[in-house]
């Protein structure tokens, strides 16, 4: 009987010990916060926009700034300012076995394109391939393929930006393990901060056929 | 023999007792926890509806002053061509939201009815990215964050994934939207045979359909504070 009765008290203590609730929505909540932020910044932007038509005399001129914003921000302008320069190469001596080891991926090349627009990189090539919102960093067999291009080692990253904040995103993500490989397999790895400035090349202009601006709805 | 079972009873008795006052004290503690997590969801709501408003009054804003410009250039002189041309630029850069055929590709990787070791992480995420630009995709949105060339795709603490510097969702809570502009076909094709069956192996429901999608614009800003034309 007290036995009984002893289990069922732990039961039903250890139940109620299980039942915690936690707070939800939060991420929601912060999510919709930063969307506010943002929406309020392109409002701000577009009622600029909207006061510099009204008041210009001359709507080709204004016309022709947008375009320059535009195509500098769509990765049509060839850039140069400080960078870093990122070379990875495969391992010079391969064996037989677990030969994916000893060669340098795609995913190697992706991860470190994302670190680097995480560490603030305005502008970002490879291998001379300006890195646009269409670049594919796609492995097909024995090469890479990059905005349409093929691609094989050495491959050398550049991105353009704050030297100490691109170092630091790439060492704090993805620049040890790729180490690691290196005195596992021999993959070379090597990250030059120059002094004089670095160059990327602008992108090639792509036709866009499906999409067109929303005019309503989308936010 | 008698006081043998008297001292053992003596025992469960105490036992019974202290466990008796420890569901007592538990209970206790637990309705003061409730009643703080009470205020505290309250406050949250209250947070959450005034956000909502904020939002609606800054999207109505937004799609009046759009409207307003849309009227001013379409009235005004601009050479058609430039404006064309100024569309297809910042349909690529992101800045205007953009609608047009394509896919819609919907994972579920939790729930009562699934069973997946592995739910969607960054690498996946990255990974759909890229073949769908590999596609040909001329825009990408990923639960209703557009998806740029400088978008980075990174966890914050353990479990949230970030896009554009904003929380999409949590790993292993969260259904994924991915928005695709481009040919659906090659769209479909390609996200079928390079992802759709692993996803589903790895347990994860997937819908991938065409259909004619819209996307948002790109809230964050281009910055070229280091970087600038090159001279010639």
């Amino acid at each position: 009987m007290a036995a009984i009765l002893m289990g069922t008290l732990l039961k039903s203590n250890l139940t109620i010990s299980a039942e915690t609730p936690y707070p939800t929505g939060l991420p929601g909540l912060l999510q919709l916060e930063i969307e506010n932020e943002g929406l309020a910044a392109e409002n701000e932007r577009l009622r600029q926009e909207l006061t510099q038509l009204q008041n210009s005399r001359n709507v080709s001129a204004l016309a022709g700034e947008q375009m320059d914003a535009a195509r500098l921000n769509a990765g049509q302008v060839e850039l140069t300012g400080p960078g870093i320069r990122v070379v990875l190469d495969d391992a010079v001596v391969r064996e037989s076995e677990g030969y994916g080891n000893y060669v340098i991926h795609e995913q190697y090349l992706r991860q470190l394109v994302n670190v680097l627009w995480s560490g603030g990189a305005e502008a970002i090539a490879v291998n001379d391939q300006r890195v646009t919102g269409q670049t594919e960093i796609f492995c097909s067999g024995a090469f890479i393929q990059i905005n349409g291009t093929r691609q094989s080692p050495p491959y050398r990253i550049v991105a353009l930006g704050n030297q100490s904040d691109l170092r630091a995103a790439l060492q704090f993500y993805f620049w040890d393990k790729l180490g690691y490989y290196q005195q596992q397999y021999g993959i070379t790895r090597e990250l030059e901060i120059p002094t004089q400035h670095l160059s990327v090349p602008a992108a090639k202009t792509r036709p866009i056929r499906f999409a067109a601006q929303a005019r309503e709805g989308g936010t | 023999m008698n006081r043998r079972l008297a001292g053992v009873a003596t025992i469960a008795a105490l036992i019974v007792g202290i466990l008796i006052s420890l569901q007592i004290e538990t209970k206790r503690s637990l309705d003061m926890a409730e009643q703080i997590q009470v205020e505290r969801l309250n406050q949250i709501s209250g947070v959450l509806t005034s956000l909502q408003e904020e939002n609606a009054r800054l999207l109505e804003e937004n799609n009046h002053v759009t409207a307003e410009l849309n009227r001013l250039r379409e009235t005004g002189d601009t050479n058609p061509l430039l404006a064309a041309q100024l569309e297809q630029l910042k349909i690529q850069d992101g800045t205007i939201p953009v609608n047009g055929l394509g896919v819609k590709m919907v994972i579920t990787d939790s729930g009562p009815d699934l069973a997946v070791l592995f739910p969607i992480n960054t690498d996946d995420v990255c990974n759909i990215i890229n073949i769908l630009r590999f596609a040909g995709a001329e825009a990408i949105s990923v639960n209703g964050q557009r998806v740029v060339a400088s978008s980075s795709v990174v966890l914050s603490g353990n479990a949230t994934i970030l896009i554009n510097s904003v929380p999409i969702g949590r790993i292993g809570a969260t259904t994924y939207e991915i928005l695709a502009i481009g040919d659906p076909d090659m769209l479909y094709d390609y996200l079928n045979r390079l992802e759709v069956l692993s996803l589903k192996q790895a347990g994860m429901r997937v819908d991938l359909t065409k259909e004619e999608v819209t996307l948002p614009s790109y809230k964050g800003n281009y910055y070229f504070d280091y970087a600038s034309r090159t001279s010639t």
